[in-house]
Order: C-alpha cells, then structure tokens, then sequence
C-alpha cells in the first residue's frame, strides 16, 4: 500500500472542479483508493466515488492522507500528489 | 379579482402569462421491462442513461457560454453513475424493493450525508443528488417532464436546475417557486435570463392548482394567480415603465455622463479581480476608479509572484485599453486576515492598526514593491500609462514612500524591461485614497504632492465617525452622508483645486443615487462604483444642473443629521422620477 498526506492550497477545496477532477483521476487507476479528511478527522472514503469525496467536506486549508493499493499504487499516488500540489488547476487566490 | 400570494422578490421584472405547472416525478412503480428478472441490471441502465442524458445538458449549456451550469451538470453526471449512489440502488433493487424506491432511498441518504457537513456549498449539492435521483425515478418510470410549448411562467415548489436549464429558449417568462430562496439555482437562471422570480411564496401551489393564467413582480413578490383584466392590463403597464426606464438608462450607456447643463462627470466601475471588466465594460464604464487587488493576496500561503501579477494587471488594463484609465489600489490588506506571508502579530484593533501602505514600515516593503513593479511592466505590456493609488494613507511622510516606492519599482522594473526587451512607461498616474480623517485635514498639503485623490467613503466614515462599519448596533453613525463625512470631503475637494488635481469617490455612496447628486454637488469630479449601479448614477446626474446640485450640497452641509440630507436628496430624486413618467 502506498500512502500520502497532501495540504489542500485551492480555493474551493475538494469541491466542485477540483472534487470531480480528483474523482476521476482516481479512477483512471486499477488499485483501490481512498481519502480521508485528516483536519475533520473523517473516515477513509472512496476516492472513486464523487459523492465519498464531496462527504469528506475538504476544504482550502485541510489536510487529507490519500492511500492506495493494487499493481498500480505508486503511479495512482503519484499521480493524485501532483493534481493536489497543482492546485487543480485552480488559483490559490480568492 | 384574481388569487394574490405574497412572496419574497428574487429577480426584478414584471411578466403575465399562462401556468406551467412543474410536479416532481418519481412515485409509482417502474414500468420498465424485464425488471421482474434483473431488477439491479435495470437500475443501473437508467443510471447510465441518466448520466448520457445529463453530459448532453452540458455541452449544450456550455455552447451557451453557461460554464458554471456546465460544471453543474457534469457533477450531477458523475453521480448518477457513483458507487455510492448507484451501487447502494442496484443493491437496494437486488435485495427485492421496487427500483424507483431503491432509487430514492439511496439517493436521498448520499444527500443527507452532505446536506448534514457543515458547509453551504455541499448542501446545495445535496439538492443536485435529489434532482439526480429524481432523473433516475422519472427514466426508470418512463415519464418524460412535459416542458411547456407556449411562453409560461412556472409555478413549483421549486425548480430543480436540469429542469430549468431543459426549457426550451423563450419558453420561460418568469418564475414562481412556494419554496426556495434568493439564491436557489432558479433564481440565479432567472437573473442571468433576465426574467422575474418570485420565491417564498407559501400556499402557491396548492392555490395554482387549477389555476390557467398568472402575474408576477419579481421586484415586488406579488403573484397574482387568475388575474381579472384589470390586474393584467396594470401588470402590463408595471412591465411597459420597467421596460421603458431600463431601454432609457441603457440608452444613455454610449454617451458620456453629463449633468442636464453638460458639466461631464466622469462615471467609472469598481472591479475585484480581471474577471469583473466585461461587465463593466457592459455598463459603459470610463475606465476604473477603483481595481481591488486584495483577490490576489488572500487565502493563500505565500505571497502572489511578480509574474502572476503582471498577468492579472495586464489582462484588466488591456481589457479597458489607452483611452479608459484603470486606477490599481496597492493591496489594502493587514492583520484582520491571517496571511501567512505577512508575519504580523495579532493586533486588537486590525483596521486601526499596521494594513496597507503601513506595511512598508513593518517588514513588508518588498511586498510593495513587487506590486508596484507588476503595474509598470503590466502597463508597458498593455501600452497604457498605469494609474495607481495608495490606501490608509495619513500623513505626508505616507505619500513621499508611496513616491519613492514607485520610483525605486519603476528602476526594478526597468532591469526586467531591458533584458525582455519589454516596453516600460515613462510616468506612473499617482494618487491617494483619502479615507483617514488626517489626509482630508492635510489635503491642500498633499494635493500638491499627487496626481489625483480618491475618497473612500466607507472607510472615512467609519474612521471620522469612530463606528465600525461591521456593527449592526452603530448603523445610524455609518451613513457617509452624514454631514460630518460631507464637510471633510468638501475639505478634499477644496484642497485638490487649490493644487489643480482631480478628486474621485470610489466608496458605496458614489453608486448611489442620492449620494452621487450630493457628491457633484461639491465638486467631485468622478464616480466610481459597481457596474451595476452606473445606469442609475448617470439617469440621476442627467436630470439636473450643476447649480441645483450646488444648492443641494451646500443645504446638506448646513444640516443636522445624515436622514435630513437624504429627505433633501430624496425629494430631488422623486421630482426626476415623476418627470421621467410623464
């Protein structure tokens, strides 16, 4: 299993855009994977499932422990590390 | 005499026309074959089917131009085929309850789960998981909603978006809901299509059950259902004086902003990030009186890049072009915000306290100084001589830093300008906010020292009356047309002629009305305000002479309270308003 905690730096947190952008990226992958709120201190969700991430209540600010396990762990980590430290894409400014 | 309800406005405007009643579907059983067989198989087909159906949506509302309801849409589609909503379902229909049941249960807990967080952006969502359990029922019981084929007006308990949004164009005149608020999803379409809606209006539905035809102002939250001729033929002429004074106000857009002997006011907008210039642009602004930057520096860890600014500057300043000058507003930011980067103790009075162009002296010149360089290379990039001003200023020493800050940022920048090849310009526009009490005494001192003055109301009020503008306790002391404010911004306007500069109001009492008579009246040579607030400011100014505005502002000064200014300014207005409808 592989595991990453991430700080969330965009302004809508794991909301809208940025919750579908992270749900899909996630599903690209074979391995299962999950996030939690670590800020909220919510229970693993389904990183595959939109409305699982949308419940975590991630917002700017938050940190959240992504895990994944399967053949394609490390890339689906990798991968997730990157959409979170690129904002999604989103400014950071509001 | 037709039924009246009242109900709570939600976007401005007048329409009559016949019912379109919208009924939620998704009660009965599923009429879907082979369900018998595999009722989970079943399921997740109309969850699929629902997801096709709410993709389409998006794109086309994206070839609309409607990004936010694009997102929306794609959101709902994601749902309609998620683990946690379509899993629970097609187990729920396995385990032998009826599918449109199965439907609603799991949709209505995934929606409990996030209406229950504590936040109001994931309880909106949770109306879009109903709506999308609601798609999935209304497929899975072969029901199509009958979208009207004559211009209706709805009547809902509310409006759920993908309906609304699947109305064919000009098929919807207005909108009606029992519930919803001013800001539910029918509401925000309504203003963007420029229809009325009426919302809250208890006991409308069970009231429009039969009803054939209906009036509505959303301005007023009045609906009248069945209306006899004579509540039509007054709805209809409601709708004609709207129509007319906003066809007026919108025609005067083109043309310069004159009061009614040709003295121009210069009429400008007020933005808060790049984003805000098509509007304002719209409303046939000037230029920009006041560009917030604060958008820039908030909610984030480390302070924003030379490079990002000069994107964001470039972008307003290009938008707006050589001939509509764009006055930058260094970053008014201070201890009130946590900002990361900053590295301010915590103060007990923040707004008294080290914000703005005090930074300078507590640690964070360069900060200054990076934005002062973005607007030079910004200007140079977009060929246009850059406008800046300096908030909190309140002293003289205040203004030569803002002076030297601008110089050593001009030599900054001109390091970069040379090795890009980039062009730079000569001189920068500078100008102050007044808005301390201290810079309005000193004004005929530092008018010398500047280009240009700009007054923020909101602040010099606050600050001369001693009233934080936040305390709903202390509303009658935060009106800026108290005569106390007006008297110091008579102070500015005296000081600024003595040295031959310009003086702006960019604070809330410019965009209105009433205010922007008294403000010319002194002597104020520009405005500066919300787009949204320049039709009525340029109607206004239009309707009188600079000698009455005189003598409205020199009785304004002399009386005892702000309510008597407005009574004086107000009773102008109606003498305007009854010449507009005659």
């Amino acid at each position: 299993m592989q595991v990453a905690e991430l700080d969330i730096h965009n302004k809508s947190g794991l909301h809208a855009r940025p919750a579908a952008m992270f749900v899909k990226t996630a599903a690209a992958f074979r391995s299962s994977v999950f996030v939690e709120n670590l800020t909220r201190g919510s229970k693993p969700a389904n990183a595959k499932s939109l409305l699982a991430v949308l419940g975590c209540g991630v917002e700017q600010g938050h940190r959240i422990r992504v895990s994944a396990e399967g053949e394609d762990e490390a890339a689906a980590i990798a991968a997730v590390r990157m959409l979170a430290e690129g904002g999604f894409g989103e400014a950071a400014a509001g | 005499m037709g039924t009246r309800i009242a109900g709570t406005p939600g976007a401005a405007g007048v329409a009559v026309g016949p019912v379109w009643r919208y009924v939620p579907g998704g009660v009965g059983e599923s009429r879907m074959p082979d369900v018998a067989e595999h009722p989970g198989a079943v399921v997740r087909a109309a969850g699929e089917e629902a997801a096709g159906q709410l993709n389409a949506l998006a794109t086309r509302v994206r070839k609309l131009g409607r990004e936010d309801e694009a997102g929306i849409f794609e959101a709902q589609a994601m749902m309609a085929t998620d683990p946690e909503l379509l899993d629970a379902a097609v187990a729920r229909a396995e385990a032998g309850e009826e599918p449109v049941s199965a439907v609603r249960v799991a949709a209505e807990a995934a929606a409990a789960t996030l209406a229950a967080l504590p936040d109001e952006l994931l309880a909106a969502r949770a109306a879009d998981v109903r709506d999308v359990g609601a798609r999935i029922a209304r497929i899975l019981l072969g029901e199509d909603v009958a979208l009207p084929d004559v211009p209706s007006i709805a009547i809902a308990d509310d409006l759920p978006p993908s309906v609304a949004a699947e109305m064919p164009p000009g098929m919807l005149l207005g909108i009606a809901l029992e519930s919803g608020s001013v800001t539910a999803h029918a509401v925000i379409l309504a203003r963007g299509f420029g229809i009325p809606a009426v919302v809250a209006a208890k006991g409308l539905v069970g009231a429009a059950r039969t009803a054939m035809s209906v009036a509505i102002d959303g301005a007023t939250g009045e609906v009248v259902l069945d209306p006899d001729p004579g509540e039509v033929a007054q709805f209809r002429i409601r709708a004609a004086t709207l129509a007319e004074s906003r066809r007026a106000a919108v025609a005067l857009r083109g043309g310069p902003c004159a009061t009614a002997d040709g003295e121009r006011v210069a009429l400008l907008a007020n933005i808060g990030s790049p984003a805000d210039t098509t509007r304002a642009l719209e409303a046939g602004a000037e230029g920009v009186g006041l560009f917030r930057t604060e958008f820039l520096f908030m909610r984030r860890r480390t302070a924003p890049t030379e490079d990002e600014q000069v994107a964001a500057y470039r972008a307003a300043l290009e938008a707006f072009g050589p001939d509509r000058p764009v006055v930058v507003r260094l970053a008014d930011i201070g201890g009130e915000k946590a900002l990361p980067y900053l590295n301010l103790p915590a103060e007990a009075n923040p707004f008294l306290g080290v914000r703005a162009i005090r930074l300078a002296g507590a640690g964070s010149r360069e900060l200054l100084l990076t934005q002062l360089r973005a607007v030079w290379r910004a200007a140079g990039l977009a060929g246009v001589t850059p406008h800046v001003m300096a908030p909190m200023v309140a002293t003289l020493a205040d203004v030569q830093l803002l002076l030297d800050l601008r110089d050593e940022a001009r030599a900054g920048a001109a390091v970069t300008a040379a090795a890009t090849g980039d062009p730079l310009p000569a001189t920068m526009v500078t100008g102050v906010m007044v808005e301390v009490p201290s810079a309005a005494i000193l004004a005929p001192e530092l008018a010398r020292m500047v280009d240009f003055f700009s007054i923020g109301t909101n602040d010099l009020t606050q600050y001369a009356m001693a009233a934080d503008r936040g305390n709903p306790a202390l509303a009658h002391l935060q009106d800026a047309l108290h005569p106390a404010v007006l008297r110091l911004i008579g102070m500015v306007v005296a000081g600024a002629e003595s040295a031959g500069i310009t003086v702006a109001v960019c604070g809330e009492l410019a965009g209105d009305p009433a205010g922007a008579l008294v403000l010319v009246g002194l002597g104020v040579d520009e405005l500066s305000a919300d787009a949204g607030s320049l039709d009525g400011v340029r109607t206004a100014l239009g309707a009188f002479t600079r000698a009455e505005l005189a003598d409205l502002a020199g009785r304004a000064l002399a009386a005892s309270d702000a309510e008597s200014v407005r009574a004086m300014a107000g009773e102008l207005l109606a003498r305007q308003g009854s010449a507009a409808s005659r």
